[in-house]
């Protein structure tokens, strides 16, 4: 017992700092890590990406269902709920024996789920890789649960809705959502309706429905960055995995009519709090020649980013707000770019708002200049490559892309088409999208105010 | 054993690691030559433990006026401008006893970052309007953010006051209200001028710089003034007597609650590492390994989590793992029950004092402990994957006065034996001294059940196990022994004013 722990660590002890890597050209790959892919015949994608950390690997499991995919009434918050019972247990490993052995590894895991995937990811040492396979494995063709076990964990999703219950902003996405989209599934957070969880307890034979429907190889992908050689994690794969039967399901999201009017909403808020202002745009699904969607980010930056004028009347010069951000981020469906402030007074909630739309005004009236287009195509770069500094931030990064198209070469494409984006672009899409009939406001504030 | 020794020789070939005097200055340096990333930490002794009285908050403001200021010619908005294009970043953090400084970037703007990172600790602007900004930041914390919209935070807060009362730990970092409202500008930069001085900075650089710039470093760092300031002379906690409360009372949704009471135990000391065994087995943080997370949540769904500490832990980001350069003299054990139903905060809280008790008079079999340590050598190592954390942990490792932290946790724990474990359980941790903090709608009613020893019993939707109902029945009657001289109900509105 205490060879093996010794040999571990001795492994895992190289693994402190790995590297990121910059293209020196522009026209460089932006990932700059080769990344192999195998298909397994029931459907499975497995995917490898050598990364510089000697003896740690990231092991994720991407499933392409999210919040997105809760189109029955009353069931919001369900694919979060099975991300907890994911961790369950099934007949070869309880809950605790699974815990178990990721204890005796020293593993980091975790899971989250977000409105288009869930994520599964485990940080252990390289050499236990087949041991990580076989329960990951093992619970996502067996996963077996009681009901009992069912009905206490509804308890824990109702503790983590408490544990945010105090946050504005939580509760501002609740309202915002729910205002600009009356027909598709992303009305509703990913955390689910306060009703709807309270109900849980009592849908546990939709659960084994939900299961039964997107934990299937073909809604899967296995993603391991790190010290790892492709053919091993094939095989393996091939040995833990390739009794898992595909599914059939597939689920029709119900498509979000376009917005003709602008919709706006109040909160007063029952404790101490500044005044806070979020404003959502619609905005198109993720699609990797879209070139909007690159303009709709360098526009996020144009307006947010700690050097960008707006940014520096509201928080620097004029101090009006202590915070003001904002930005596109990439859903598989139509969603929104969303704008979020906290205001120091009250008195100039109006005044905040519209120094915003007059910030957007000036994007659509004015082109902005090439240089300042360099800049913001030089951070973006920048901070992509310093952010894969772990083997789990790279694994992180392509169950991303995964998530979004089922491609990992996204990545590289979508950097392309940034490269292409051009002052015209941007102001063309600020002018596309940045329109009072497709805006939704929430206004939040301890007072009532005059709408 | 023999693929050790390989690969112990190895890392030797791969880095180099310094800790070096230039000029009284103190340097830690991990240079990784082919690293194309560069993250700096300065840490200064100063802390909140600086601030003078009616003046909390002074550290804190400083640290973020320099952060988010100026420097020579450059305006806080001309360094935006400037680092904006390489994503380079520059934060500070700040705590009871040491202020750090971190900067990032990639090694192709390295020279250019360097100039803008030295000057704003060299040579700060001190402009008005970025004192004004970074001071209504703090206070809106203070005001809005902790009162209003984080219960967690707060309760975690309100239990380090309580804790530490009348002890120069007893402030939030960022200050109070009045405190913070009777800063100046001149204080702040007296601050500066008695704290940033050669001895008393700490400089620390990793990844793939190159040496000159070290010896830049040492000659424009020179330039501070000399002397160290008197470090402050800690006086010992005072002493709890039963369990003592802190009700703090505002509408909500769900009960907050935080406990604890000081320990003599730091990295220095010996019994840190039976401690961290023990801790780890009792409430690893966020993870399913600890008693607390199997009793409340995995058994009974209370809520989200429960975990339990042996230092102030503050967690690094989104991650699960500590943000390092945090170091304390004196220490303290806590458990942090994350809010839990008004109806289910009695319960909640017995149980956790239950099974500490359980803990104290039980300790760990052999087999558990066995685990844990195994557990917690391994863990470590994945404690240090970037250069900024590896960095960090080094520089804990010279403030302690301690060997590489993540080396030491492997060296003293597989000295351990179950027996040293739980005899370090029974000499720091108990269950009748210490102070509770709680955030709740139902103060009043909750003072009550408290001092009465009310019953708590509970229910549950499902059918759980027997094993669980008969535990249930002992707790709901379970007795704390509540100083009823010591309970308190404070307004939310009335925290961190003063």
């Amino acid at each position: 017992m205490e060879d093996t722990v010794l040999i571990k660590l001795s492994i895992i002890y190289l693994a402190i700092v790995s590297m990121c890597m910059l293209p020196a050209q522009s026209n460089d790959a932006v990932f700059p890590f080769p990344v192999h892919q195998s298909v397994l015949d029931n459907g499975l994608t497995v995917i490898s990406i050598p990364f510089d950390s000697p003896g740690i690997i990231a092991y994720y499991t991407v499933v392409r269902t999210g919040s997105r995919n809760e189109v029955e009434e009353g069931l919001s918050g369900f694919a979060h709920f099975f991300e907890h019972m994911m961790f369950r247990g099934t007949e070869q490993y309880s809950a605790e024996e699974y815990n178990e052995v990721l204890k005796r590894l020293g593993a980091d895991h975790n899971a989250f789920t977000t409105d288009d995937w869930t994520g599964y990811h485990i940080v252990a040492s390289a050499d236990a890789l087949e041991e990580v396979v076989k329960i990951e494995s093992d619970r996502f063709m067996n996963l077996k649960y009681s009901v009992e076990d069912f009905k206490t964990e509804a308890g824990a999703i109702l503790g983590e809705y408490n544990m945010n219950a105090a946050n504005p902003l939580r509760q501002m996405f609740e309202r915002i959502r729910e205002m600009a989209f009356t027909e598709h599934t992303y009305g509703h957070t990913t955390l689910g309706y306060l009703e709807d969880i309270k109900d849980m307890p009592n849908q546990f034979d939709y659960s084994l429905t939900f299961f039964d429907r997107y934990y299937r190889p073909e809604y899967c992908t296995i993603i391991v960055a790190g010290d790892v050689q492709h053919d091993r994690l094939t095989q393996l794969a091939q040995k833990y995995y390739s009794g898992w039967e595909p599914g059939t399901w597939t689920v029709d999201i119900p498509e979000e009519p376009p917005q003709t009017e602008e919709k706006r909403s109040h909160m007063t808020w029952g404790s101490a709090t500044l005044p806070h202002l979020m404003i959502g745009y619609r905005v198109p699904e993720f699609d990797e020649t879209n070139i909007d969607l690159p303009a709709l980010n360098i526009i996020g930056q144009l307006l947010f980013a700690r050097n960008a004028p707006l940014f520096q009347k509201l928080v620097v010069d004029e101090q009006l707000v202590d915070f003001v951000s904002g930005g596109y981020t990439d859903r598989r469906d139509p969603y929104l770019f969303t704008i979020m402030s906290r205001i120091k007074n009250i008195d100039n909630m109006g005044r905040v708002e519209q120094e915003i739309y007059d910030a957007i005004e000036d994007l659509k009236n004015n082109q902005i200049a090439p240089a300042r287009l360099d800049e913001i195509k030089s951070f973006l770069r920048y901070s992509f490559a310093m952010s894969l500094n772990t083997a789990s931030s790279v694994a992180r990064t392509v169950s991303q892309f995964i998530q979004l198209t089922g491609d990992f070469n996204t990545v590289n494409k979508l950097f392309d088409l940034y490269d292409s984006v051009t002052p015209e672009d941007v102001q063309r899409v600020a002018r596309k999208y940045f329109t009072p009939a497709t805006r939704s406001v929430v206004t939040l504030a301890q007072e009532e105010i005059q709408q | 054993m023999k693929t050790r020794m390989i690969i112990t020789g190895l890392l030797i070939c791969i880095f180099s690691f310094f800790m070096i005097a230039h000029e009284h200055l103190k340097f830690t340096e991990l240079h990784l030559e082919d690293n194309p990333l560069v993250a700096f930490r300065i840490l200064v002794h100063a802390g909140a433990i600086n601030d003078p009285e009616g003046k909390e908050g002074l550290n804190a403001l400083t640290a973020m006026t320099i952060a988010n200021g100026g420097t020579g010619d450059l305006t806080f908005r001309d360094i935006q401008e400037i680092l904006y294009p390489w994503a380079a970043s520059i934060s500070v953090n700040f705590d009871k006893e040491v202020t750090v400084f971190t900067g990032n970037v990639h090694r192709d703007h390295l020279d250019e970052f360097y100039t803008i990172f030295s000057g704003l600790l060299l040579d700060p602007r001190f402009d008005e309007s970025d004192f004004r900004r970074n001071k209504t930041n703090l206070l809106n914390y203070l005001r809005n953010t902790l009162r209003g919209t984080n219960d967690e935070e707060l309760g975690k807060w309100s239990l380090q006051l309580f804790m530490y009362e009348d002890h120069p730990y007893g402030n939030v970092d960022a200050g109070t209200v009045q405190g913070l409202e009777a800063i100046t500008l001149e204080d702040v930069k007296n601050h500066y001028k008695n704290m940033y001085t050669r001895e008393n900075v700490h400089i620390g650089i990793a990844g793939g710089y190159n040496n000159a710039l070290i010896d830049k470093m040492g000659q424009d760092f020179a330039s501070l003034p000399g002397g160290k300031p008197e470090q402050l002379v800690l006086p010992q906690p005072k002493p709890i007597e039963d369990i003592e409360v802190l009700i703090v009372e505002k509408p909500n949704r769900a009960t907050a609650i935080s406990l604890g009471f000081p320990i003599d135990v730091t990295r220095t000391d010996k019994d840190f590492y039976p401690l961290m065994v023990a801790n780890s087995f009792f409430g690893e943080h966020r993870t399913f390994n600890g008693v607390l997370m199997i009793e409340l949540r995995g058994l009974r769904g209370l809520n989200y989590g429960t975990y339990s500490y042996i230092e102030n832990f503050i967690q690094d980001g989104g991650s699960t793992l500590m943000l390092p350069n945090v170091p304390r003299r004196q220490q303290y054990f806590s458990i942090w029950i994350r809010p839990v139903e008004h109806a289910t905060n009695h319960f909640s809280l017995r149980l956790a004092l239950y099974e500490l008790e359980n803990l104290v008079e039980n300790g760990l079999t052999q087999e558990e402990f066995e685990a844990t340590r195994d557990y917690m050598i391994n863990f470590s190592k994945l404690w240090t994957q970037t250069l900024s954390r590896r960095l960090g942990y080094m520089m804990d490792s010279a403030w302690y006065g301690t060997d590489y932290f993540i080396d030491k946790i492997e060296e003293e724990l597989m000295k351990l034996t179950v027996e040293d474990v739980n005899r370090a359980i029974k000499t720091h941790l108990q269950t009748g001294n210490m102070k509770v903090a709680a955030v709740t709608a139902n103060a009043q009613e909750f003072k009550e059940a408290l001092l009465n020893n009310t019953p708590s019993p509970i229910s549950y939707s499902a059918n759980v196990d027997e094993s669980v109902t008969a535990k249930d029945a002992i707790v709901k009657d379970y007795q704390l022994t509540i100083n009823p001289d010591r309970v308190l109900i404070v307004p939310v509105q009335e925290m961190f004013e003063e």
